[in-house]
């Protein structure tokens, strides 16, 4: 014992023994001014995740983590966020509202239980959902992050846009308002920029069977108005590109061929039932063709551009191809118990086809054209969005220990809705955008430990 | 039955912990440690069976114990990369210790136990840290037992050898991305047996060599208990109770040391010890259930390593004599693969040492260690997790021997 006491007088005596210190990181602004930051986008930006705007999915924004970070670098003031007051959120689901998702467990039409995506609060009505997003908190502003959930390039700029879109009436400063009338108010000196994903998105949602693309003249004339809008007070800024947005689990988690066999009769039953098909498509000398067989099977689906004469509208189905893409909103009941896929055809909203494909790859291609110009020609950071989503959903992407890649929830990177990041996913794209602001304006602003922010919470 | 209480007192306050080059802990003597942890080629009594058994031949008296310990205090800094982060780790003190009993048998053989603790490391981050997913907090222990027998050859020539029993135990946490309260827990203890030989070698009056091999032991645990952390959902892939096997390798040492009686008061010691760390290649772990998801290798590739030391002795009167000395123990760890589990840095070190001697049968040693380990950037490249880190260990030790 008198030794321990001894030990313990001479590590008392040696406290002075001091923790090594160490200082090399010094954050600078380098050629920025980062005073008054100012975001614009879309939902991304917004920090909506899970199919909806909630409030901590707004405080863990790329573009939250960014405001915080650059006070580092002489951001002042408070960021304002036009916050929704609510954890479970509103978000758009077809014609209707509903809350988050997050992950549960359910049960489907077979009667098995497995972990999915489910509302946070099933229960909400319409009404106070409604009302939960109807309710303006323009009072609070001006906000610094003013990313509009669905909007496009061609939004920001488009006068009364809060008559179209509750997620920008909620906060407009002014009915009557472009978005872009809000960046005058702020006065930003530094901004960021990442627009474009709803110019093809929306249409990609659809299955390319609603919306449009937006017109690639359309497109950069509109992105050099919002640029040109933020330059006139400020003097540095980034601008993301667009990712592939066909490589999001939206687009990559339920396989082409879903549709698995494994009973002979019923391989028969359907082969039977599509020699009509197939003998019609011979005699109209179109190649498709529909057969089963034991085992995995592409699903059948609805292809109104497939050119049968008149009156045969209805043959206007084939099988779908393997490069073809099935959308995460597919009902899985009507897969699994509807006969979808098999006995009746998939309706095209589910689909991305071929065609429509290359459309949004032709269109994203032209987009990141114009946004590499326009950062050039404005001397703005570029932000490769594009890259780092390509790095993802090939080789994965390692930081501090977390792999990010485009796996549905388990990728750690997309939120419960297979589009929107979750926090984590949001601190791997702020520092893509320190990255590209650091290297521009030989600035050093701090990065962000992706292991403070959460992937997808499971219960 | 003092010996037997010593002993229990040790094991149980014992245990211990150390950041310098890799896990290897060399506070076997404080008056070794006084002299830059220098040893091979000194004649310490009982001391030498771990220091250099061909020593312990050169005994002058007819029994000799030693019992001692150092308290750790060590402080680690850890710069995130690009990053304002900085994290430290509070790690408790330490105490390894030894323990030494020997006697001679006659003018020709000497044999004696020797009980101490050659590796270790322990290291508890700060909750929630940027790296918490390769490591929240570790600690490894070894404890070796080592009868060991010497002859004297010549009075100029000693050899030995020592069978080494050794025990290790380990304990590590790291964070699971499931949340900030998902983790992984692994702990097991297991033993294996090596062995540690050596010559010595007086040349002359003043000049003495010393050589020490201590061989290679593989830390095997089979079935350690791994307690997973993880929500529900997750329960089907991750059982919370699984069963574990891992190996670690604790490295052989060759040792080549030279002593040098100056003046009659003044004794100079200088060696190289040769680290065989590249043994250290890869840290597997396979678990029991659900292996194909769990198992994982993680690469490490350790290289080996020199180290040079230098020590003096000046014995100021029959009461007191001073010690100093100082060391540099070179980082064995790869570029690639520099893991927080442990921060091995290249580490510059100085000790000093004092022994009282109020009569010739009993001594008490003191010693200070300071281990700085000098400030580098590094990365793990497998998990792209890099910063820059720099450590310090302050280490006070004491120790008694009696010999009759």
């Amino acid at each position: 014992m008198k030794l321990r006491i001894l030990f313990v007088l001479v590590a008392a005596a040696t406290m002075w023994a001091c923790q090594p210190e160490i200082n090399e990181f010094e954050p600078t602004k380098g050629n920025a001014d980062f005073s008054v930051y100012m975001s614009a986008g879309n939902s991304l930006t917004a920090g909506y995740a899970g199919g909806a705007l909630y409030r901590s999915g707004q405080e863990n924004s790329y573009t939250a983590i960014l405001a915080k970070q650059f006070e580092a670098v002489g951001r002042q003031g408070a960021f304002k966020i036009p916050y929704i007051n609510s954890e479970d959120g509103v978000g758009n689901h077809g014609a209707s509202l509903r809350t988050k998702l997050v992950m549960g467990f359910s049960t489907d039409c077979l009667g098995n239980t497995s972990l999915a995506p489910v509302p946070a609060n099933p229960n909400a009505t319409q009404q106070e959902l409604a009302i939960l997003l109807g309710t303006s908190v323009a009072a609070e502003g001006p906000f610094h992050n003013i990313g509009v959930p669905g909007a496009k390039v061609t939004h920001l700029l488009a006068p009364g846009y809060a008559s179209l879109n509750p997620f920008y009436a909620r906060f407009a400063s002014d009915a009557s308002n472009a978005v872009i009338d809000e960046i005058g108010v702020v006065q930003p000196t530094f901004f960021t920029l990442w627009i474009g994903n709803n110019d093809v998105l929306t249409y990609a949602l659809a299955g390319g069977a609603a919306d449009e693309i937006t017109a690639v003249e359309t497109f950069a004339a509109s992105m050099e108005a919002v640029i040109g809008t933020f330059k006139t007070t400020a003097t540095a800024g980034a601008i993301a590109n667009i990712p592939d947005i066909t490589d999001l689990p939206y687009f990559t988690t339920v396989p082409y061929n879903p549709i698995v066999l494994q009973d002979q009769a019923l391989v028969d039953q359907l082969n039977t039932g599509y020699a009509q098909y197939n003998a019609a498509m011979e005699q109209f000398g179109l190649p498709h063709r529909i057969s089963f067989k034991l085992g995995a099977n592409p699903m059948v689906i609805q292809d109104p551009t497939i050119p049968t004469p008149p009156g045969y509208e209805m043959l206007r189905i084939r099988q779908i191809n393997e490069a073809e893409l099935v959308l995460l909103s597919i009902p899985q009941d009507s897969l699994k118990c509807g006969y979808w896929g098999s006995m009746k055809p998939v309706p095209g909203q589910f689909i991305i086809t071929h065609d429509e494909k290359s459309e949004i790859d032709a269109a994203i291609v032209a987009y990141n054209q114009i946004i590499e110009t326009a950062a050039q020609n404005h001397d703005l950071a570029l932000v490769d969005m594009n890259e780092l989503l390509n790095q993802g959903s090939t080789t994965g992407i390692k930081m501090d220990g977390v792999l990010f890649t485009t796996e549905f929830v388990t990728g750690n990177a997309f939120s419960t809705d297979g589009v929107h990041l979750t926090p984590q996913g949001n601190a791997l794209a702020a520092n893509t955008f320190i990255d590209a602001i650091n290297k521009k304006y030989n600035a050093r602003v701090p990065k962000v430990s992706v292991t403070d922010y959460e992937a997808v919470r499971l219960p | 039955m003092r010996k037997q209480f010593i002993i229990t007192t040790m094991l149980v306050m014992g245990l211990l912990t150390l950041q310098a080059g890799g896990y290897q802990v060399r506070l076997q003597s404080n008056r070794s440690t006084g002299m830059g942890l220098t040893g091979t080629a000194l004649q310490m009594g009982a001391t030498s069976m771990f220091y250099n058994p061909g020593a312990l031949a050169m005994m002058q008296t007819k029994t000799d114990f030693a019992l001692g310990a150092s308290g750790i205090i060590s402080r680690i800094s850890f710069q995130k990369f690009e990053s304002d982060h900085i994290a430290e780790t509070d790690n408790s003190m330490s105490t390894p210790f030894y323990f030494y009993g020997a006697g001679k048998i006659n003018e020709k053989w000497s044999v004696g136990l020797a009980v101490y603790t050659p590796y270790g490391s322990s290291s508890k981050w700060e909750d929630n840290w940027a790296g918490r997913l390769l490591i929240q907090n570790i600690s490894l222990q070894a404890i070796y037992f080592q009868p060991t027998v010497a002859y004297k050859i010549s009075d100029k020539l000693g050899i030995g050898a020592g069978l080494v029993y050794a025990t290790g135990k380990v304990e590590l946490q790291k964070g699971l991305n499931y949340g900030a309260d998902s983790y992984v827990k692994l702990e097991g203890s297991t033993s294996n047996i090596g062995f540690n030989a050596g010559v010595y070698y007086n040349a002359s009056e003043k000049l003495s060599l010393g050589l020490n091999y201590r061989s290679e032991i593989m830390m095997e645990i089979t079935g350690g208990d791994a307690t997973f952390n993880v929500p529900i959902a997750v329960g089907a892939n991750i059982p919370n109770e699984n069963k574990f096997d891992a190996a670690l390798p604790m490295p052989a040492n060759l040792d080549f040391g030279v002593s040098y009686q100056a003046t009659e008061k003044l004794l100079l010691s200088a060696e190289i010890n040769y680290v065989m760390w590249s043994t250290y290649k890869e840290l597997e772990f396979k678990f029991e259930e659900k292996g194909e998801l769990l198992n994982s290798k993680n690469q490490r590739d350790y290289k080996d390593t020199f180290i040079p030391r230098i020590g003096a002795e000046y014995v100021y009167s029959d009461l007191l004599t001073f010690r100093i000395g100082g060391y540099y123990d070179p980082s064995p760890t790869n570029e690639k693969y520099f893991t927080p589990e442990t921060v091995s840095l290249n580490n510059l070190a100085f000790t000093l040492g004092l022994s009282i001697t109020p009569s010739e049968k009993l001594s008490i040693d003191l010693s200070y260690l300071q281990i700085n380990g000098l400030q580098a950037t590094k990365t793990y490249e497998p998990d792209q997790f890099g910063g820059t880190y720099k450590s310090a260990a302050y280490i006070p030790g004491i120790g008694v021997s009696y010999r009759f």
